[in-house]
């Protein structure tokens, strides 16, 4: 689904290189729930902004899906960004004057469907999340979690191939931070590729991969306790392959919760 | 599909900074208002009587003098035609159809018997003149209206009254259908003209061009009914033409009458002076037109320049309402950059969800035009406002009415929605040029750039 060899991300100003990424490579199958963790400053939400093709890397192959996206224009970027990817942020991102309803739809407009389409997977995407009935409140009268039940129901609609969530619980309290990791958990068991980006070691845990990324380069990859899915076992030991490559060690513990189905 | 999601980003956008949108169309209100009052009353001050379709109505003058030309060298422009036509030329260009309408007249006198005890009769100027005089100087009427086509050859006995006139004789009450007695001859009033006062009075200016207007308008078919004489200026432009009788008046090269047409576009103009042109060389085969051909169409400016009417104008007016537009619209361009890089993490957020720099480009402009429009719109209702109060201020009704006062006053009615369209439109211009730098700048950054400010 994601395979990413020797990715570089340099941020350059007038008196300072940053490297983000270094000779980055990884692979993510289909279907697998992925999270990565670092301290912060480590390259996490670049790892997750050059997945997304939120933002160019510098060097490096990229292929999402099968296909090569290094150096696509922005046009096609920005499709394949709609087609392909869901988002999902810390904060929400919610725009702030529209009802719920209207910010599930904002990325629907952008790929040309119809209005009665657009209903249509708008009013699944929030029942999905359990927020049908909430569909006209603005985001301010929504509590932090259903915001974010909100902003997965945006994610959902365009029925990406994957999602990504860069620190999805981080505003969260333990409670709603639970219930959005079930509804990750349960979008993930209907075939959806996740990466999430957090913090919370626990909440890595229940995932099927942990990655860890340490000063932009990957320092472990071990399955997580969801256990390592059968697509996705020779990407581990790709992973470990690659970390051997960096000179990192890879750590793959067996999982301990069963087979995604 | 996407104006409509446009619409509705924008809308978000002013629920989303009311304050900044507010000033956004104050500044352009207060931009457009300004320079629409200024304007407007640089036009009623400015010695454009009929500024409105000033550029569609044309005096026509044409070059019948004989070759002797001893004295022009008196003249200040002796390459200028004559200022008024003949009576046989101005029949044979009113046969034409080029034009939309056409207007010949001449000034005379009547003397009016008001039918009362004790009032003694007394002399009035009249204009005689063609049907189309009233809608093509658009003569405001108090009452009824002006005569038919057909009256302008076998003429009814009709009359239109000025309201001075209508005043004196039946107080200012409603006449049409009233008569009146012209040298004894009894005449139906079929309309009242309301106060009008063009100045200066460009339609005829051979009698002075800051003058009022007639006290009643005649059928121009009465003037060979009746043999009326002209009471304005004579000129024979030929050796051989003299001032005799009526007749010899309708048939030799003596000039009194005036000559108007309304022409609407350039093309036609064209045509129009071809036919001109065309007429006069056919008219050569007689022994008229011995010069060089050289007939002129005059629109009201270049009417008023030719007669040296109208000096230089103080165009500072002009120059202070653009510059007041320009410094609105400078400040709004610094309003607009802050509203959209102020919003540009929502929009680097829907670049995440998909949208193309394509999809923000529409959405700004939707946004800016939007805006403009609403901006134009109150300016346009701020200068009305504005007219109307500096109307009310110019003009009061009463005693000390004041003829030219009242003119000023009346012409403030008329805004010139042309340059409405032309300040909307720079409004919409610069709003548009605002709205795409944050857009193009939004565009070119990383939508991750974006994102962490949201």
């Amino acid at each position: 689904m994601i395979e990413m060899q020797s990715v570089s991300k340099v941020f350059r100003t007038d008196v300072v290189e940053t490297h983000a990424l270094k000779a980055f490579s990884l692979r993510i199958e289909a279907h697998e729930f992925v999270a990565i963790t670092g301290p912060s400053g480590s390259g996490k939400t670049t790892f997750l902004n050059v997945a997304g093709l939120l933002e160019e890397f510098t060097s490096g192959k990229y292929l999402l899906d099968g296909k090569d996206v290094s150096g696509l224009k922005d046009d096609a970027r920005s499709r394949i960004r709609n087609e392909k990817i869901g988002f999902i942020f810390q904060s929400f991102n919610l725009i702030p004057d529209l009802n719920i309803y209207d910010n599930v739809e904002v990325p629907l407009h952008y790929r040309g469907f119809t209005s009665a389409e657009r209903r249509k997977r708008v009013t699944a995407a929030l029942e999905r999340v359990g927020l049908a009935q909430r569909m006209k409140h603005i985001p301010a009268q929504l509590s932090g979690g259903q915001q974010q039940r909100a902003a997965i129901a945006r994610a959902l609609a365009g029925d990406p191939r994957v999602i990504l969530a860069d620190e999805p619980t981080g505003n969260l309290d333990t409670t709603m931070s639970g219930q959005i990791m079930d509804l990750l958990e349960e979008i993930n068991s209907g075939g959806t590729t996740i990466l999430m980006v957090t913090h919370n070691p626990e909440l890595a845990m229940r995932a099927h991969r942990h990655i860890e990324i340490v000063d932009g380069a990957l320092a472990a990859s071990r399955p997580g306790n969801r256990g390592v899915p059968e697509a996705s076992a020779a990407a581990v030991a790709s992973g470990a392959g690659a970390l051997a490559r960096a000179g990192a060690t890879a750590t793959i513990k067996a999982g301990a919760a069963g087979q995604p189905s | 599909m996407m104006l409509k999601h446009d619409l509705r980003l924008a809308l978000a956008g002013f629920r989303r900074t009311p304050i900044l949108t507010a000033l956004i169309v104050t500044a352009i209100a207060a931009g457009i208002g300004a320079a629409m009052i200024s304007i407007t009353l640089y036009h009623a001050r400015a010695g454009h009587p009929i500024w409105w379709k000033e550029h569609q109505l044309f005096a026509v003058t044409l070059d019948n003098r004989g070759s002797d030309r001893r004295g022009e060298e008196l003249n200040r422009h002796p390459e200028y035609p004559p200022d008024q036509v003949t009576y046989r030329d101005a029949q044979a260009l009113y046969r034409s159809s080029i034009p939309e309408r056409a207007v010949m007249m001449y000034r005379t006198a009547r003397v009016v018997d008001p039918g009362k005890a004790g009032v003694k009769p007394f002399g009035v100027v009249a204009r005689l003149t063609t049907a189309d005089f009233f809608p093509m100087f658009e003569v405001p009427m108090r009452y009824g209206a002006g005569w038919g086509r057909t009256d302008d050859t076998t003429p009814d006995p009709v009359v239109v009254l000025s309201s001075r006139l209508n005043d004196k004789l039946f107080n200012g009450a409603n006449s049409v259908g009233r008569t009146v007695t012209l040298n004894s001859k009894q005449f139906r009033v079929v309309g009242v003209a309301d106060r009008w006062m063009p100045q200066p009075r460009f339609y005829d200016l051979t009698t002075g061009a800051f003058d009022i207007s007639e006290d009643l308008y005649m059928p121009f078919g009465w003037s060979t009914a009746s043999k009326l004489q002209t009471i304005g200026n004579i000129n024979c432009v030929t050796p051989n033409a003299k001032v005799g009788g009526f007749e010899d008046l309708l048939n030799t090269d003596c000039v009194f009458m005036q000559y108007w047409v309304q022409i609407p576009n350039a093309a036609t103009l064209r045509r129009y002076q071809q036919f001109v042109d065309n007429y006069t060389q056919d008219q050569k085969q007689y022994g008229r037109f011995v010069r060089p051909t050289n007939n002129r169409l005059y629109d009201v400016p270049a009417w008023l320049d030719r007669n040296d009417v109208i000096g230089d104008d103080s165009r500072i007016e002009i120059v202070l309402a653009v510059v007041f537009l320009a410094v609105c619209i400078v400040n709004t361009v610094g309003l607009m950059l802050a509203k959209f890089l102020g919003a540009a993490p929502v929009t680097g957020l829907r670049r995440a969800l998909g949208a193309s720099r394509k999809h923000i480009m529409q959405q700004h402009l939707t946004e800016v035009i939007l805006v403009a429009l609403i901006g134009g719109a109150v300016g346009v209702v701020l200068a009305r406002l504005g007219l109307w109060a500096i109307k009310v201020m110019t003009y009061i009704p009463g005693p000390d009415d004041n003829a030219e006062r009242r003119a000023l006053a009346d012409s403030l009615s008329h805004m010139d929605y042309r340059m409405i369209v032309l300040a909307v439109s720079i409004s919409i211009l610069t709003g548009v040029l605002a709205g795409l730098y944050p857009a193009w700048r939004v565009g070119r950054a990383a939508p991750a750039s974006f994102l962490k400010a949201q």
